[in-house]
């Protein structure tokens, strides 16, 4: 029996219950294509426990990405709720929020509640328009709670431009969890024909909660920034580690297949500086290990860094702290001039290219404003003008490529990694949509980490969705497992999520979907490659 | 009474001007943001050393922007329901605005008696075409429940008192060009009737408000580097010098990581001392 769904209002968002306002079920969800398209009976995420409820805040939709304690009194509720508000007089001052406050306020101002963004959110559409995950939604809480308690426009005035929301824990509460049920993909702001950005709001809110109240997911912010700024890398790795990785590497490459190799590192002056998501080094190392037989076959000047904060890509204030975005970007280009490299080159991690890149670009002065860019020319100059001898034939099975969000609609990098794939792969085909209008991987803006209590069920079953039936519709002809099939994701976070989607629904094992990196398939296809570079081993 | 419809009209096209020169000023006076753009297609960053590489994307920009307000393309291809009211609303506004463009030059250059009456076909389609699409989107707004709960009522006023001004103009136009003209021409100029009287203080009311509407935030979706700046950040360059600007200001923020009350570039550069959570 379907039972009529609640409808949610803007208002809600205040009410005082601990229960919450949605639960999504089952029966909500987008339909999968086949093999997929049995209706699911397992809702998409579990209840959290007893004990969690009572502890952690998640009176949104009952899943907990921050793991948000519960205030003990009426007293801590209202010193939160004057600190959040604080913090958003912050955020709409110039000379707070000088980094985001001119299209922050833009964005705010220019809404003409078209809806048009909607039909664009994966991660609405993915959950059956779920009205909160609407890409408005939270941004017109945020537009009437300014309204009503920073603006002040007085009685009439506020009741015409809207001032139904209540400003108590429970608005603050949920709102803190809602800025994290949306990727930052920013697919949202691609389609506003007035140039909202609702990903800009979101990525604002998340910045008010860390900034001004300490508020972030663990994962982003003790164990990510925090914990990079203090040993070097959001993984942990200390150099010593990472030393010990890259003679790994070099006895993996002589084992597998028969080439000595030495890998560059803290070679001064060379050309450049290669930095690769350091979640490579511990979960995918071919992929760092592609670029080294890569970069050596034509001789390129370059080198890896194992000076603290010179081994890893990732700046996961990118998506919530303007301060720790900057000071890991600080020391990122240290590095690099230290080593007096020529350049900053990023690996296969996408948020890495936008934040050094080019956020960075506008906080970066003097011998700082480092040259710093992505591996996707090189590669392409190096593969489409034969500087390499590569043999397509090697990749003779079905390829569909994943666009990082961060590579296309954040960065115009469209078609270098295109023509790749269609110079090696002979069978490669596009998903649909691709390039710029690509879906996210469900795993953006620090998703494909955060694994908080029911969070990661979450992510698996509502933001990866759309990005899970595209795959499905990519291969839909060669479904059977006897055929391989090869997902290219060149970035880390979109592989993280990427394998997490395919391993839920047991699609390797039933039907040879497999993933991996971009550099993976150009060193597969080298002709003097005596193996197969990809080994075709679930992992 | 003609020279207070006058003065509230010319003082209008006064305010008008002020604003929109004091709204521009604080678009320009706006601190330098960070790099935030979205992308149509690809861009510099496909290059090796983009940053040595042209960014001229000015003609591309402006003939964009173009084609988007001419046709608004983006409602087109991504909310074409809505488009279907939209567009003629804009359409018979561009025309209306161009009417009375054209009918200041006739009123400069032409006897008023011998005005074509192909001037008032024209005011007449451009307003009946703005008028439809207007009634059209205020229907939807009303009937469309995704769209009424997030519209706020002052919207819907906004609507009304836009479909009135409308109908008053039909209204004052039709009056003064077929019944009055030419035979009491000197009179009205001087003693206008109460309809066109009401209709040039609607119009009024319009030049005060449009400083204030949406209409011209998209005009800052292309200059403000919502889009495709790719313009980099140079070694002496005004950007550059801009920066070091803002990186002297102070960091307000409260969160225990910050490091509250220093520049912004001390605050960078310099490690955070995190207080540690104690022995667990």
């Amino acid at each position: 029996m379907v039972t009529e769904r609640k409808k949610i209002r803007l208002k809600d968002i205040s009410i005082h219950t601990d229960e919450p306002l949605i639960t999504v079920t089952a029966n909500d969800l987008m339909p999968l294509p086949p093999p997929l398209d049995q209706q699911e009976k397992k809702a998409p995420y579990s209840p959290l426990s007893e004990d969690q409820k009572k502890n952690y805040e998640c009176s949104l939709d009952g899943v907990s990405a921050l793991a948000l304690p519960k205030p003990k009194s009426k007293e801590e509720e209202e010193k939160l709720v004057e600190r959040f508000l604080r913090g958003l007089e912050k955020l709409l001052s110039q000379n707070d929020n000088w980094l985001f406050w001119q299209p922050l306020i833009q964005s705010l101002e220019s809404c003409v509640r078209c809806q048009t963004c909607s039909d664009a959110c994966p991660v609405y559409v993915s959950s059956g328009n779920q009205e909160i995950y609407r890409p408005t939604f939270k941004s017109e809480i945020l537009r009437r709670i300014i309204n009503k308690y920073i603006k002040k426009r007085g009685k009439v005035l506020s009741k015409l431009t809207g001032d139904d929301i209540e400003l108590n824990w429970p608005t603050v509460a949920r709102l803190a969890e809602l800025a994290y049920r949306c990727t930052l993909c920013r697919r949202c702001a691609q389609s506003c024909p007035l140039g909202s950005d609702n990903g800009l709001i979101t990525r604002e809110l998340r910045k008010m909660f860390s900034q001004e109240m300490g508020i972030a997911p663990k994962e982003l912010h003790e164990s990510g920034t925090v914990q990079q700024l203090k040993v070097g890398a959001s993984t942990g790795i200390s150099s010593a580690a990472f030393q010990g990785m890259v003679e790994f590497m070099e006895d993996e490459i002589e084992e597998k297949w028969d080439k000595r190799i030495k890998i560059p590192v803290d070679k001064e002056g060379a050309d450049i500086l290669l930095i690769h998501n350091s979640g490579e080094f511990m979960s995918w190392i071919e992929n760092p290990v592609a670029f080294a037989i890569i970069f050596e076959a034509v001789g390129l000047s370059w080198t890896l860094s194992s000076e603290i904060y010179g081994y890893e890509a990732t700046n996961y204030g990118t998506w919530y702290d303007d301060i720790q975005f900057a000071r890991i970007a600080l020391k990122q280009v240290e590095v690099a001039k230290k080593l007096k490299v020529k350049r900053i080159m990023m690996g296969e991690c996408g948020h890495a290219h936008k934040g050094l890149i080019v956020i960075a670009d506008r906080i970066l002065v003097d011998d700082m404003n480092f040259p710093r860019e992505s591996f996707l020319p090189l590669l392409e100059d190096l593969v489409c003008n034969d500087k390499l001898k590569l043999d397509p034939g090697k990749n003779n099975f079905s390829v569909t490529l994943h666009d990082p969000c961060n590579f296309v609609r954040l960065m115009g990098i469209v078609e270098p990694q295109r023509r790749i794939l269609k110079k090696i792969c002979p069978q490669f085909r596009e998903m649909e949509p691709h390039g710029l209008e690509n879906y996210c991987c469900g795993g953006g803006s620090g998703f494909a980490i955060m694994n908080s209590m029911n969070f990661k069920e979450w992510r698996e079953n509502i933001s990866s969705r759309m990005k899970l039936k595209q795959i499905l519709q990519t291969f839909n002809n060669v479904l059977d497992p006897g055929i391989r099939k090869y997902v290219c994701a060149p970035c880390s976070n979109c592989k993280g999520a990427i394998r997490d989607i395919l391993s839920s629904k047991d699609l390797w094992e039933k039907h040879s979907i497999y993933y991996g990196g971009l550099v993976e398939l150009v060193a597969n296809a080298m002709v003097d490659m005596k193996k197969p570079f990809i080994e075709w081993e679930w992992h | 009474m003609g020279g207070l419809i006058l003065f509230i009209f010319y003082g209008s096209i006064l305010f008008f001007i002020i604003a929109m020169a004091l709204r521009v000023r604080k678009c320009l006076n706006a601190p330098l943001h960070l790099h935030w753009e979205l992308y149509k297609g690809s861009s510099i960053y496909e290059l090796t050393e983009w940053w040595a590489k042209a960014h001229n994307t000015f003609g591309e920009k402006l003939w964009s922007m173009i084609l988007d307000i001419l046709f608004l393309r983006e409602f087109y291809h991504r909310n074409r329901k809505f488009w279907y009211f939209l567009y003629p609303f804009h359409i018979g506004i561009y025309l209306l605005i161009l009417w009375h463009g054209w009918l200041l030059v006739s009123a400069l250059t032409t006897p008023v008696e011998s005005a074509p009456i192909g001037d008032l076909v024209w005011g007449h389609f451009a307003a009946a075409l703005t008028f439809i699409g207007g009634v059209g989107i205020f229907i939807k707004r009303i009937v469309d429940e995704d769209l009424r709960v997030y519209y706020p009522p002052i919207h819907y006023l906004k609507w009304m008192f836009l479909l009135i001004t409308l109908l008053g103009g039909f209204y004052a136009v039709h009056f003064y060009f077929e019944e009055r003209m030419p035979t009491d021409v000197m009179k009205l100029s001087l003693y206008p009737e109460s309809a066109p009287a009401l209709h040039v203080l609607f119009a009024s009311v319009w030049l005060v408000y449009l400083p204030f509407s949406h209409v011209f935030q998209l005009f800052f979706r292309y200059y403000h580097y919502l889009r495709w700046d790719d313009v980099p950040n140079l070694r002496g360059s005004e950007i550059e010098i801009r920066i070091k600007e803002h990186l002297e200001r102070p960091v307000t923020w409260s969160a225990p990581h910050i490091q509250s009350g220093k520049r912004w570039r001390e605050v960078a550069s310099e490690l955070p001392q995190i207080p540690s959570p104690g022995p667990k």
